[in-house]
């Protein structure tokens, strides 16, 4: 099997076991997708179940092939409730040796799981609960010592099962808009961390980098200038937002980042290493869009995401809500709610990536195989002329282009 | 593929840089402050922390650079 492990790892979090299970050797596209195999490991495992995947492409040359997801308990409509996992997460994840992770049950004690290397344990760690996302994300690279550990982080918001919270991703939110940190809570769990530093062999190596390269130069070609986050909302195309901006970062292997970094604590063209929390990376569209219809400008909106990140709780919902209770929404407002998770009783956001599509199928496609919807609506997302590019790396036809 | 080209990142800082092994100097790391060689912390934060201390030594992928080719940056270059 090419660019996966064949290998499920099943964490029961009540009574501290692990399995695995092989992923079998399924050969159609549709069959391969990671939506399709979190349903079928969910419905086999139990729907309270937290599923982590990666794609078939996730970790590949295709271009933006970055994507995972985390699939959570059905909501109120019985769709289960997902996310995308970006930037470099789904990638390490498929290198921890696992192309999937279930996690069922609840644990007594309040703590983490822990992924890497192709075993799974349960971090016991009452003195996390009172930390925020960004503390816990300090503590588990610090403690296990190493900073490029990937945590998904559950925040104050999450712990109280908050239906507005939001996981948190590396101290950046903006994937998390199903309140999934309220799955994260009803388990015990804070938090959720991996390390990828396996490996994946490829049935074609040259071939797959070959197409692959033809595929990246033609999407480069055609994208014309990158802006950043900007490039992806005229929203914000505004003049402090541009004045703040430290650098424009992508996910792993995508050539036109959407990952705006503003700095907040010093200089934006400052490239040193100076501050320890100089700033926050924006990704999360609809949450900006709505912080400058409310008013803010670039700095407070910066602040109220942080802020709202680091208690895990969901910026729009906030924000939504803030604006009911007030015209005037400011920082300190924002700041007021997010001290109390039960002032916000539901979750208002309705999409980030997932608003990426008018096409829902098109959606699901894409992320089903680990890429990055965002970026694969812009450059034009069609399932067949992608899938061809991944034959090569996995063996699954001749290689004809 | 050797894998001998990894980033360094500090990613709340959004502070960023590339560590090279090589077969000459080691490890190379480049920072915004600049390239440094030789001896590098194996901790967290590093450069030498694994995985590339288990990888080979970049060899130029024997002429035909790899990682240049595919760079979604196009931040890597190969100067003499």
């Amino acid at each position: 099997m090419y660019l996966r492990n064949n290998r499920v790892g099943i964490f029961d979090l009540s009574s501290n076991e692990s399995s695995e299970q092989e992923l079998g050797d399924e050969t159609s596209w549709d069959r391969l997708s990671a939506l399709y195999v979190v349903d079928k490991l969910a419905s086999e495992h139990g729907t309270d179940s937290l599923v982590l995947g990666t794609g078939v492409l996730t970790s590949s040359f295709v271009p933006a092939a970055c994507a995972g997801i985390v699939r959570g308990s059905p909501g109120k409509n019985g769709d289960p409730r997902v996310m995308p996992l970006l930037g470099f997460a789904g990638v390490e994840l498929k290198l921890t040796g696992f192309d999937f992770i279930v996690l069922k049950g609840a644990s007594e004690s309040p703590g983490y799981v822990w992924i890497r290397d192709g075993i799974m344990e349960f971090v016991e760690s009452e003195g996390m609960k009172s930390k925020d996302s960004w503390a816990r994300t300090d503590k588990i690279r610090a403690d296990q010592g190493d900073n490029k550990i990937q945590v998904l982080s559950n925040g104050p918001w999450g712990d109280s099962v908050n239906p507005a919270s939001q996981l948190v991703t590396d101290y950046w939110g903006g994937e998390d808009k199903s309140g999934l940190g309220s799955d994260l809570g009803r388990k015990n769990l804070l938090a959720i961390a991996f390390r990828g530093m396996g490996e994946l062999e490829l049935s074609e190596p040259d071939g797959h980098l070959q197409d692959s390269m033809v595929l990246m130069a033609e999407h480069i070609q055609r994208l014309g200038k990158n802006e950043g986050l900007a490039s992806y909302s005229k929203a914000l195309e505004r003049e402090d937002f541009k004045k703040l901006l430290h650098r424009n970062i992508a996910c792993y292997g995508c050539p036109f980042p959407c990952r705006s970094f503003l700095k907040t604590s010093e200089p934006a063209n400052e490239m040193k290493l100076v501050a320890n929390e100089p700033g926050y990376l924006h990704y999360d569209i609809p949450a900006l869009e709505k912080a400058f219809a409310l008013g803010f400008d670039a700095m407070d909106a910066t602040m109220a995401l942080m802020k709202c990140a680091r208690a895990g709780a969901e910026p729009v919902s906030v924000l939504s809500y803030a604006a009911e209770l007030s015209a005037r929404v400011n920082v300190s407002s924002v700041a007021e709610i997010l001290s109390d998770p039960s002032n916000v009783s539901q979750g208002r956001a309705v999409g980030n990536f997932e608003l990426s599509f008018d096409d829902r199928a098109q959606y699901r496609s894409c992320l089903g195989l680990g890429l990055c919807p965002r970026y694969w609506s812009k450059v034009g997302y069609d399932e067949d002329a992608v899938t061809p590019y991944g034959e090569a790396a996995l063996g699954l036809s001749s290689h004809s282009k | 593929m050797a894998s001998s080209i990894i980033l360094h990142v500090d990613d709340k800082a959004n502070y960023f840089g590339l560590v090279l092994k090589t077969k000459s100097e080691g490890l190379l790391m480049a920072r915004p402050e600049g390239v440094s060689s030789g001896q590098q912390a194996s901790g967290s934060s590093g450069p030498g922390a694994k995985p590339i201390l288990l990888r080979e030594a970049c060899d130029l992928c024997g002429g035909e650079v790899r990682c240049v080719k595919i760079c979604p940056a196009r931040c890597i270059t190969v100067v003499d």
